[in-house]
């Protein structure tokens, strides 16, 4: 399962939010106990992908050794990548299996009318043909969907 | 030696170290040198044919190895190697 602090999920949806319609990425970084984890902070990053935006993003590479530099150096690891779906649920599209990584969790943020609906926590599997839901609470603040 | 630089999810198979020191002159070595050491992450980081996962990147220090010599990339002992996933995605295609 994976639990994401208050000040890290704040982060992760004013990101998914303040970058509507568009889709948003970053990094959850955080502390990890076998299959249970922590996330205690969340990297904003720019979605890189060349096109429109609104139903596509990408990483860059280079922000990813940086959150993973950023995480060592915090004593945190990187433990998985969040996106926001705008104006649609928070399912891990054909789209999102076909180009992720088995080794993180992959935080989904459906932002319906600019405003935070719902999120979901994906693993995907080495092959990428296949992703299971894994159990997702968030802390939430009273300012976060105001 | 040069240092591998280890992802979170990937420690378990190579003895929880979040870095490892192998020797190598190019970074096919050295990373040859580090799925022999640690034979379970072979799988995480090849496919069934041999070749790094679509997913997978491999920088030397700061550099993608693609836009160097890759596998012939020579490496120094101060060098620092990082395996960095390809990511992205979208909505569309459910």
């Amino acid at each position: 399962m994976i639990k994401i602090e208050a000040a890290a999920w704040r982060v992760m949806v004013d990101h998914a939010r303040a970058t509507y319609p568009n889709e948003c990425c970053g990094a959850m970084l955080g502390t990890a106990q076998g299959d249970s984890k922590t996330v205690v902070a969340a990297v904003p990053l720019e979605n890189a992908f060349h096109g429109e935006q609104g139903a596509r993003y990408e990483l860059r590479q280079e922000d990813l050794l940086w959150s993973d530099a950023e995480a060592r150096r915090k004593g945190m690891d990187l433990l998985g990548i969040f996106h926001s779906h705008p104006d649609c649920d928070a399912y891990f599209s054909k789209t999102d299996l076909e180009n992720s990584c088995p080794w993180y969790s992959f935080v989904v943020i459906s932002v319906k009318q600019g405003r935070f609906d719902h999120a979901n926590s994906f693993l995907p599997d080495p092959d990428q043909t296949h992703a299971v839901n894994e159990e997702l609470s968030y802390e939430v603040s009273e300012v976060i969907h105001g | 030696m040069a240092k591998v630089l280890i992802p979170t999810p990937l420690r378990q198979y190579a003895d929880k170290k979040d870095s490892v020191e192998l020797q190598g002159t190019t970074v096919g070595e050295v990373l040859t040198a580090l799925t022999s050491q640690y034979g379970d992450l072979r799988k995480q980081l090849y496919n069934d044919e041999g070749k790094l996962r679509s997913f997978v990147n491999v920088y030397l220090n700061d550099e993608d190895i693609r836009y160097l010599n890759k596998d012939r990339t020579p490496v120094q002992d101060s060098d620092t190697l990082s395996i960095v996933p390809s990511i992205a995605g979208g909505r569309y295609a459910r």
